[in-house]
C-alpha cells in the first residue's frame, strides 16, 4: 500500500505510536545522531543523508547484555529482560538489510538466540530511504541500495512536503491505518526519486571475482600493505551494522554473566588459553575481517556481509578505506574455479 | 605551512643513504579529509608523502609496533617528539635507532568542525598560510585555519620538536602555559557534583572500542589492565562502572607520560571529551613535581623517581 | 538508625607492630569496615581503590609505615606519590578527597589505628553516604547502557 504522510503531522503520529510502543528514532547527541527513545519533546527527523554512528543493531544486540545471574553459593537463574514492544523509526536501508543478515546468525534451525528473537518479534522497523547520496556510503556496490526494502516493515520516501509511505508487512501497515492512499502521481514521483538516488550512488569497487581474489591470495603481501597503519581498535567492528561478535564474561563481583560486543581486531579476540594466538598481528586480523565480510559470508549464505553504510570509512581514526583496499584486491592474481 | 618539498627531500635522503629502513609519515587518504599514516621504505615512494593539518594521528604510536631494532625515521611535530622522548625514557626504543625530522606545528585540524561548517560534499582541502581553501561541489570556500583546530592544539604549550635531528621550518612561538592551567582550574571550580555529572555524561557514551588506547603512543602494554581476568578489576562492558573505570584508569596510567597530543580524543567515534582528564594529571605533575613528559629523553617520570627525600612531601 | 559508613581499610602487614593492634584488626574489626592486607602499601594498585569506590565505599583508609620504616625501603613513598595523586584525581571526577585517608603508623604506636578509624567514621558520617562513582550494579537490574 502506498500512503501519504504530511511532514507536519509526523510528530503527532510518532507521539500517537507512543501509546502502544516505545518509539526509537535518531536524535541529536553531541555532534552526531543516535537511536534514542522518543520523549515528549522531539527534534525534527533528520532527512540529511547522515547516518547514526551506532547502527540500530544495538537495539537488538545491546553492547552489554545480562545472560545469567548467580549467587555466591552456586545458585543461578536466567537474567530477566523486560522488552517492550517498540517501533524503530527512520532506519536507513543499509542498516535494515544488515539486521536481516544478522538474523541468519541468530535465528537458525538448530538454535535460536532467544534474546535476539524476542527483540526482533517485538520490533516494527520503519525505514527512511536516502534521496541524497551519503558521503562514504557504497550500498549499491554490495547488493543494497538507498531505497532497498529488506528488513523493513515500511519505507518512507521524502517527497518534499510529504513522505510517501510504502507499507511492506502487516506490522508496518498497522502503524499507518489513518493515512490516506497516495495518488498515482505521488507514487510516480517517489519512483523517480528512488531511481535517481540509486543511479547516483558511485560504484566503489568491482565485486566480480573479488571473493576468489581474496581467498586465493591468503599469503600475499597485499595483506601487509593494507593493514600497516591499522591501529587495532574496534571502531570499524563496533560501528558496523553487520558485525555481531560477542564475548561472554563472568562478572564475579556483580554476580552476573554478561555478553559484550567483541572485535576480531582486538589481540585478545583469538588469544587462546595456552597463550597461542592464531592471529598474532594486525595483518592476520585485517585479513580475517575483510575475508569474513567478502568471502566467508558468501560461503555461508551467498550474500556479501556488508551493506555499504560507510561508517568504517568515515570513522576509522587513521583513514583506512575498505573501498580502496578492495579496489587494490581486484588487482590480485586469481584463477576461476572450474569445480562443479 | 610545513615545507612539503623539504620534508620529502629529507625523507628521500634518509632512505637513499640507508640511514633508516623506513620513514613514518603521512600520505593522501582515499577521502579528502583523512590522510593516512604511511610507511615509506624506498625513495621513490616518497612522492606520495603529504603533510598538513589534517594529519591527525600521533605517529609515535607506531614505534612500538615496528621491530625494536629497526632504524626508523619519523616526521614529528612537537607533541610527537615528546611522545618519542617518553618512549625512549621507558626504553621502548633506543634513541640512536631513531632519526627525527622535526616540523613546528600550527595545530591539527578537527575535520568534523570543517564538515559542520561547509557540509559534506568536500572534494579537497588546501592549506595556504593561515587559511584553508575548501573545494566543494558548489565551489570554493575560504576558512581561517585557527578556528578549526582540535581542542588540545588550542592549549598547546610546546609546538616545536625539541630533539629532532633536523628542523624543517622556523620554530613557532611557545604557547601560553596559562591555557591548560586555566582549563583545569575552571573545571576544578565547579562543584563536586557538577564535576561528577560531567564525567558521567561523557563516559556514558563509551562503547569500549579502545580507539583512544590504540591511538595513544604511551599505551603499548601487550596486556592492558582491562584484559586481566583473574581478578577482573574493571568491568568488561558498557556499564557505568566499566565505562567510568576505563576512563579513570587509562588516564591515570598516563600520569607523567602523557604529552597532551589529543590523539585519544580525535580517535574517539563517540565524541567523548577525555583530555580534560589527562590535562588534570599533567597539570598536577607540573605543579607538584615540576615535571612534564618528554621534554628530554632522560628524566624519569614522578611515579618512577621515588626517593626517601619525599618523606617530607606528604602530610602525615 | 542511619547505616554506618562503609569503610574499606587497606593495611600493610607490617605497620601494626603491636600484636594487640593486629589482633584487633584481624578479629574485632567492626562490621562496617572491610579489611584488605597487602605486603606493603606500595602494592596497592589504584585499581583496588577504584574497586572499593565503585562498590560503594563511603571511605577508604590506607594504613602504612612511616617513611624510613618501610620494610621494603621506599614502598610507602611510592604508594603515597601514586595514591595521593589518585585521590586528587578521584576528587576531580567527583569522589570527595576527604573520603580517602592515609595513615602512617610509627612502629612505636599503640592503639592508634582504632582511634584513626573511629575518627574517620565520624567524619564520614558528617559527609553523608556516597553516591558519586558508586556504580557497580547488575546489568539486569538497570545497570545497563545500551
Amino acid at each position: 500500500m502506498n500512503l501519504i504522510l504530511e511532514k507536519q503531522t509526523l510528530q503527532d503520529l510518532l507521539q500517537f505510536w507512543r501509546q502502544d510502543y516505545d518509539v526509537y528514532l535518531p536524535q541529536k547527541l553531541e555532534r552526531f545522531s543516535h537511536f534514542m527513545p522518543l520523549t515528549d519533546n522531539c527534534e525534527p527527523v533528520n532527512n540529511e543523508p547522515h547516518n547514526t554512528r551506532i547502527p540500530p543493531k544495538a537495539l537488538f544486540l545491546p553492547m552489554t547484555e545480562a545472560l545469567v545471574k548467580f549467587t555466591r553459593y552456586g545458585g543461578y537463574e536466567d537474567a530477566k529482560h523486560e522488552i517492550q514492544s517498540r517501533v524503530v523509526f527512520a532506519v536507513r536501508p543499509c542498516d535494515a538489510q544488515a539486521v536481516q543478515l544478522l538474523d541468519t546468525s541468530f535465528i537458525q534451525e538448530e538454535y535460536t538466540d532467544p534474546l535476539w528473537q524476542e527483540k526482533r518479534e517485538k520490533t516494527i522497523t520503519i525505514g527512511l530511504g536516502c534521496h541524497k547520496t551519503c558521503p562514504t556510503g557504497f550500498c549499491t556496490t554490495v547488493g543494497c541500495g538507498p531505497f532497498n526494502k529488506a528488513g523493513l516493515d515500511a519505507i518512507l520516501t521524502d517527497l518534499g512536503a510529504d513522505y510517501l509511505v510504502e507499507t511492506l508487512t502487516e506490522k508496518g501497515s498497522s502503524l499507518f491505518l489513518t493515512l490516506p492512499e497516495a495518488q498515482e502521481q505521488m507514487v510516480t514521483m517517489a519512483e523517480v526519486i528512488q531511481q535517481k538516488a540509486f543511479n547516483q550512488m558511485p560504484v566503489a569497487f568491482e565485486t566480480e571475482y573479488l571473493k576468489e581474489k581474496l581467498e586465493q591470495n591468503f599469503d600475499s603481501e597485499y595483506w601487509d600493505n593494507v593493514s600497516q597503519s591499522c591501529l587495532g581498535c574496534g571502531v570499524c567492528t563496533f560501528l558496523c551494522p553487520t558485525c555481531f561478535c560477542f564475548d561472554i564474561v563472568d562478572e564475579t563481583q556483580r554476580r552476573e554473566r554478561v555478553r559484550n560486543w567483541d572485535s576480531c581486531m582486538f589481540r585478545t579476540y583469538s588469544l587462546e588459553a595456552s597463550g597461542h594466538n592464531p592471529r598474532p598481528s594486525r595483518v592476520e586480523r585485517t585479513r580475517q575481517r575483510i575475508s569474513h565480510k567478502y568471502v566467508y559470508w558468501l560461503d555461508q549464505i551467498n550474500q556479501i556481509g556488508c551493506t555499504g553504510c560507510g561508517r568504517c570509512v568515515r570513522y576509522c581514526p587513521v583513514g583506512l578505506d575498505i573501498r580502496a583496499m578492495l579496489r587494490q584486491a581486484q588487482t590480485l592474481p586469481f584463477e576461476v574455479s572450474h569445480a562443479v | 605551512m610545513p615545507d612539503l618539498d623539504a620534508i620529502r627531500t629529507e625523507a628521500r635522503r634518509l632512505l637513499e643513504e640507508g640511514l633508516v629502513e623506513v620513514v613514518v609519515a603521512f600520505k593522501a587518504g582515499d577521502t579528502p579529509l583523512h590522510p593516512q599514516p604511511a610507511f615509506f621504505r624506498s625513495a621513490d615512494e616518497v612522492d606520495e608523502l603529504v603533510y598538513d593539518g589534517l594529519c591527525q594521528n600521533n605517529l609515535a604510536t607506531y614505534l612500538t609496533r615496528l621491530p625494536k631494532q629497526a632504524k626508523v625515521g619519523m616526521v614529528v611535530r612537537g607533541c610527537e617528539n615528546r611522545s618519542v622522548n617518553a618512549l625512549v625514557v621507558e626504553r621502548q626504543k633506543a634513541r640512536e635507532d631513531l632519526y627525527l625530522v622535526g616540523v613546528p606545528c600550527e595545530g591539527i585540524l578537527d575535520w568534523q568542525t570543517i564538515v559542520a561548517e561547509v557540509g559534506e560534499a568536500i572534494t579537497s582541502v588546501t592549506e595556504t598560510g593561515h587559511d584553508l581553501m575548501i573545494e566543494t561541489s558548489a565551489g570554493y570556500q575560504l576558512l581561517e585555519r585557527h578556528n578549526f583546530l582540535h581542542d588540545s592544539c588550542k592549549r598547546c604549550i610546546h609546538p616545536n620538536p625539541t630533539s629532532a635531528e633536523i628542523l624543517i621550518g622556523d620554530p613557532i612561538a611557545e604557547g601560553d602555559p596559562s591555557l591548560p592551567r586555566s582549563a583545569v582550574e575552571s573545571f576544578e571550580a565547579r562543584s563536586i557534583d557538577e564535576r561528577y555529572a560531567w564525567f558521567q555524561k561523557e563516559a556514558e557514551r563509551c562503547i569500549r572500542c579502545y580507539a583512544c588506547r590504540q591511538a595513544c603512543p604511551m599505551c603499548y602494554c601487550e596486556e592492558c589492565f582491562v584484559d586481566h581476568i583473574e581478578p577482573r578489576w574493571t568491568e568488561s562492558g558498557a556499564t557505568p562502572a566499566g565505562m567510568q573505570g576505563w576512563h579513570i584508569v587509562r588516564a591515570f596510567h598516563q600520569t607523567g607520560r602523557c604529552t597532551s597530543c589529543g590523539a585519544c580524543e580525535r580517535a574517539c567515534p563517540m565524541d567523548i571529551k577525555m583530555t580534560y582528564l589527562t590535562e588534570k594529571l599533567n597539570h598536577d605533575m607540573r605543579e607538584k613535581y615540576n615535571f612534564e613528559a618528554g621534554l628530554d629523553a632522560q628524566s624519569q617520570p614522578p611515579f618512577a623517581a621515588v626517593t626517601l627525600d619525599d618523606k617530607n612531601r606528604f602530610k602525615i | 538508625m542511619p547505616e554506618k559508613p562503609k569503610i574499606v581499610l587497606f593495611q600493610c602487614r607490617w605497620c601494626l607492630y603491636a600484636p594487640a593492634d593486629q589482633e584487633w584488626v584481624d578479629s574485632q574489626l567492626p562490621e562496617n569496615i572491610h579489611l584488605t592486607k597487602t605486603p606493603c602499601t606500595g602494592r596497592i594498585n589504584p585499581l583496588y581503590l577504584l574497586n572499593a569506590v565503585q562498590g560503594g565505599a563511603d571511605g577508604v583508609m590506607i594504613s602504612g609505615c612511616l617513611p624510613e620504616q618501610c620494610h621494603f625501603k621506599t614502598g610507602n613513598i611510592a604508594a603515597r606519590r601514586q595514591l595521593d595523586e589518585f585521590n586528587d584525581f578521584l576528587d576531580y571526577v567527583g569522589y570527595d578527597k576527604q573520603r580517602v585517608r592515609f595513615v602512617w603508623l610509627d612502629l612505636q604506636d599503640r592503639g592508634i589505628i582504632q582511634k584513626q578509624l573511629a575518627a574517620f567514621e565520624r567524619e564520614l558520617e558528617a559527609l553523608g553516604p556516597v553516591s558519586n562513582l558508586a556504580t557497580r550494579a547488575k546489568v539486569a537490574e538497570g545497570g545497563q547502557n545500551a
